[in-house]
């Protein structure tokens, strides 16, 4: 059991880890490409008329997969290049993107270059659209976490109500919800933006909140006693001790929160449907454009990774500051 | 000096209205497309502008059920199909069709020809996909008048799956016939490359159970008010001009609905195509609602055996006041 | 306008209440931790029925409790059909694929540490992806049924599941691990005797995680494409038919089911973890 750690630098021809799992999934990607979009490949063959076996749909409709693969190993030239695949493959997906980042921008109708302002066709527009909620929903979740926290550390009552509630909370489908809140906020004339902050809102406030009370509870009997000795009231010893000593618990949370802030503000954009990434996967699965998909998820997941990286760069030099870096 | 002053906020105030534009806002059925093309070309064309009216169109989308945004005032008009209005009426919502844009139904059920299905009466012992959010009633008073139960693939009945707005059932062959529109998902389904004669459709005007499909409808305490009265007639004569302009100019109405598009997502093929399916459906209404059409949507409705849509003639559920005024 | 007030006066009537359970001499008491969070409950019930029709809300907006239970109490077949195709066929089928696949995973990555450096980072790229759009691919994938609920679930529940199991694998201290070198113990020997009983408290924080994980992603599953049952069929369906009553039932169902199924996992983990700080009463 070699825990030890073997240096990278000893064994140059190592390929790094990362990198090797990246290969290993596009091979696989590839290989299951070729079975997965057997029965649509096949039914093109067919109209094209090249012999297929067994020779009408229906009878294909049935049939598994590789066995179809395993018959008509010379008809299988366009799994990797189909319209509507199952499994588009690898290379499909990054032109997608390109697509409708670089491209679109550059030479598209209304993108940036020819009409000024970022065309609605592009994933960079839907990108700024849900990150605009994400930001301003993570921000009331996260204040209403923090405020949330405190009263439970404080009182009592609060503890032993509303923790409960809020545990329940997360165990209601935020889908189901997020059509009925924007209803509601439709009636009292709020729109755009703020509904699907809302949902955002929803679903980040409870990390902060698991986070915050574990981390203004965590000074030590020690510290405290300290504190009572300074004759401090509870908002000295609020200000002073329990909010720096939750920081580091603060930030854990904030990771997470910010990343449920991202899922709220596509499931909020499903109802509204006016931009966004959520509107573009449910656009992409309308018209069967499965590469859109999966471009749009690349996106979404590419822009929960930056903004976790940004939560973590921002913890790093904050607890530098207040010199807890560990 | 004084008097200066007050001639001149005398006619500021005088000159206002004319400046001030009423705010109406309709809430659409479904995503920005070709189907709501008139409303799009009357904003874009200025119609809406010079009736004084400042109008703001909500897209719908799978989770937007209009009955329920005008229920809770996010929208003052809606556009909806009859069934799903008459059924949103008999639960306690007052909705009352002011305008019926659409004079034949573009609804019809698509099925593999490979199958075994020769007509409606072999469509037992299958599989089917249906929209649902109001788009099933035509679907399920149809199956009642055939006889057919919809709680699974049996001898006299059929297995349902909710489709997801896409035609992908069909394609991957997980249902035997999925439901779609004249104007828009049969045509994604030959875009895929299926030829039509691979294909057996059955449209649902042919089968005698057509409904009546985009309708505007208002609330109707606010019909009451001469102001919304005046507002929805000056609505509805520039959504038609909008509507009338867009059949004879299909190409440029899609192109204006693409500008809109927020999604990003619509194509110009499928769009100029959409449009000039939905001019065949607008063709024949100037906007007012024929009452025989209606008459007939009823009794299709009532018609559902053991689980009627609704189970008695509404009253009162459509109102020629805002045509006769618009329209005349 | 009476009702307004009486709702006001329900709240100020629930708070006093909790507030004497609380601080008073019943608390620390079992009964005392059970009824400060049920009467909180019900006076937001009750709050709820008076501001609804005190106000006037339209019911197909929002109906009142008392609505929701008659909807509840007169639909119990159907909705426990959609409960037995949604949570016990879809989410335990998906928790139980996926949470055995991570452990088994786990495993594997805690035995090679290059796989370990390959596949979290791969992990964290695939928790990331959002369920909106995972959703549609796997039931295209999958079919309408049970099955492609099962598979959302599955990419849900997995990643967390993972990395829990395996920070636990390694939260063993190093005399513990020099203890069973002496021993001679092989590597099999030492994850059943060490590393998997210290991996307990953490496996069971990824297990309670991925409950409520599991419950949204089965529902979720449900609104792309599903046979014409399941509580995200009904809750979908019933918004178009503004059966709010049945929308909210559907939703009390789910709640309750994600409840108990959290609970079931705690009662279990206080069994089998006995020995950790944090079940002992530790703050």
């Amino acid at each position: 059991m070699a825990d030890a750690a073997v240096p990278l630098t000893a064994r140059r021809w190592r390929v790094p880890p990362v990198l090797a799992m990246i290969l290993a999934i596009m091979t696989l990607w590839y290989a299951a490409a070729v079975p997965m979009n057997v029965k649509e490949v096949l039914t093109q063959a067919e109209r094209a008329g090249v012999a297929v076996s067994p020779p009408s749909a229906a009878e294909r409709r049935d049939m598994g997969h590789l066995v179809l693969v395993a018959q008509n190993p010379g008809a299988l030239g366009a799994s990797w290049s189909l319209d509507r695949a199952r499994l588009p493959a690898p290379h499909q997906v990054l032109v997608e993107l390109y697509d409708s980042t670089i491209d679109e921008e550059l030479n598209g109708r209304r993108g940036i270059v020819r009409s000024g302002s970022l065309s609605n066709r592009s994933l960079i527009y839907h990108g700024w659209v849900t990150l605009n909620a994400t930001f301003v929903g993570f921000l009331i979740g996260a204040g209403l976490g923090i405020a949330l926290a405190i009263g439970i550390v404080h009182s009592r009552v609060m503890d032993m109500s509303v923790m409960p509630w809020a545990i329940v909370s997360q165990t209601i489908p935020i889908v189901a919800l997020a059509p009925m809140i924007i209803v509601v906020l439709y009636s009292v004339g709020v729109q755009g933006l703020i509904p699907k902050a809302v949902i955002s809102a929803y679903l980040s406030f409870f990390p902060v909140v698991v986070g915050m009370v574990k981390g203004l509870r965590s000074p030590d009997a020690m510290q405290m006693d300290l504190m009572r000795t300074y004759n401090a009231g509870a908002p000295t010893v609020l200000w002073k001790l329990r909010l720096p000593a939750s920081v580091p618990y603060l930030f854990a949370s904030l990771k997470i929160a910010i990343a449920a802030s991202l899922v709220g503000a596509i499931v909020g954009e499903l109802p509204v449907q006016q931009g966004g990434l959520g509107a573009r996967m449910l656009a992409g699965s309308y018209y069967g454009q499965t590469a859109q998909i999966w471009a749009a998820l690349f996106m979404a997941a590419g822009l929960a990774a930056v903004l976790v990286w940004a939560i973590g760069w921002l913890e790093r030099r904050t607890l530098r500051r207040i010199g807890m870096s560990a | 000096m004084k008097r200066m002053f007050w001639a001149a906020a005398a006619l500021a105030g005088l000159s206002a209205p004319a400046f001030a534009q009423d705010a109406v806002t309709l809430q659409l059925k479904w995503v920005t497309q070709s189907q709501f093309a008139g409303y799009y070309v009357a904003q874009e064309n200025g119609y809406y502008d010079e009736e004084g009216l400042d109008v703001t169109i909500l897209p719908g989308g799978p989770d937007i059920a209009p009955t329920q945004v005008i229920a809770g005032g996010g929208a003052d008009v809606v556009v909806e199909w009859m069934p799903a209005a008459l059924a949103a009426r008999e639960n306690g919502l007052p909705l009352v069709n002011i305008a019926q844009p659409f004079k034949s139904s573009g609804m019809m059920l698509t099925c593999w020809g490979d199958v075994g299905i020769e007509g409606p009466e072999s469509l037992a012992n299958r599989t089917l996909g249906v929209w649902f959010f109001g788009n099933e009633y035509p679907f399920l008073s149809w199956m009642s008048q055939l006889g057919i139960e919809t709680d699974g693939a049996d001898e006299n009945g059929v297995e349902v799956l909710k489709q997801g707005f896409n035609v992908d059932p069909l394609l991957q062959r997980q249902a035997d016939c999925i439901s779609t529109m004249t104007y828009n998902e049969y045509w994604q389904v030959i875009d895929s490359g299926v030829s039509p004669d691979e294909l057996i459709t059955f449209k649902y005007e042919d089968q005698g159970v057509a409904t009546l499909e985009d309708g505007l409808y208002v609330l109707e305490d606010n019909l009451d008010d001469p102001a919304f009265a005046d507002k929805m007639e000056r609505f509805v004569r520039a959504s038609m001009k909008g509507w009338k302009w867009a059949e004879e100019n299909p190409e440029d109405a899609a192109m204006i609905v693409l500008d809109n598009d927020e999604t990003g997502a619509q194509t110009e093929e499928h769009q100029i195509r959409m449009m000039g399916e939905v001019a065949k459906l607008t063709a024949g209404s100037n906007g007012a609602l024929d009452p025989a059409d209606y008459e007939r949507t009823v009794q299709t409705l009532l018609a559902g055996g053991s689980d009627p849509v609704i189970s008695k003639a509404p009253e009162g559920a459509w109102t020629h006041a805002i045509t006769d005024a618009a329209l005349n | 306008m009476t009702l307004v007030v009486l709702a006001l006066a329900l709240w100020a009537g629930g708070f006093a209440l909790n507030v004497a359970l609380a601080n008073g001499p019943a608390r620390g008491t079992a009964a005392a931790r059970l009824a400060v969070p049920v009467v909180f409950g019900a006076t937001v019930l009750a709050m709820w029925e008076c501001l609804v029709r005190g106000l006037g809300v339209p019911p197909v907006i929002l109906p009142p409790p008392s609505q929701i239970a008659q909807t509840f109490g007169a639909n119990l077949g159907l909705l426990w059909r959609d409960f037995v195709q949604t949570i016990l066929k879809g989410a335990l089928g998906g928790y139980i694929i996926g949470c055995g696949a991570a452990f088994l995973t786990a495993l594997l990555v805690d035995r090679y540490r290059y796989l370990r450096e390959g596949l979290l980072p791969l992990g964290n790229f695939m928790a990331a992806l959002p369920i909106v759009g995972t959703a549609p691919i796997l039931v295209m994938w999958f079919g309408f049924g049970w099955q492609s609920k099962a598979a959302v679930v599955v990419l849900m529940v997995f990643f967390p599941m993972l990395v829990n199991t395996v920070a636990g694998l390694q939260d063993t201290t190093a005399m513990q691990r020099d203890l069973v070198r002496t021993y001679a113990a092989s590597w099999g020997q030492t994850l059943i005797k060490l590393r998997l009983p210290a991996a307990m408290p953490f496996i069971f924080n990824g297990l309670k995680i991925s409950t409520t994980l599991a419950l949204v992603g089965a529902i979720v599953a449900e609104f792309f494409g599903s046979p014409t049952l399941g509580l995200g069929f009904r809750i979908s369906t019933s918004i178009g038919q503004l059966d709010l009553g049945m929308v909210w039932s559907a939703i009390v169902v789910a709640a309750l089911a994600g409840s108990v199924f959290f609970g079931l996992v705690t009662v279990i983990e206080k069994r089998l973890t006995f020995w950790h700080a944090s079940q002992r009463g530790g703050r």
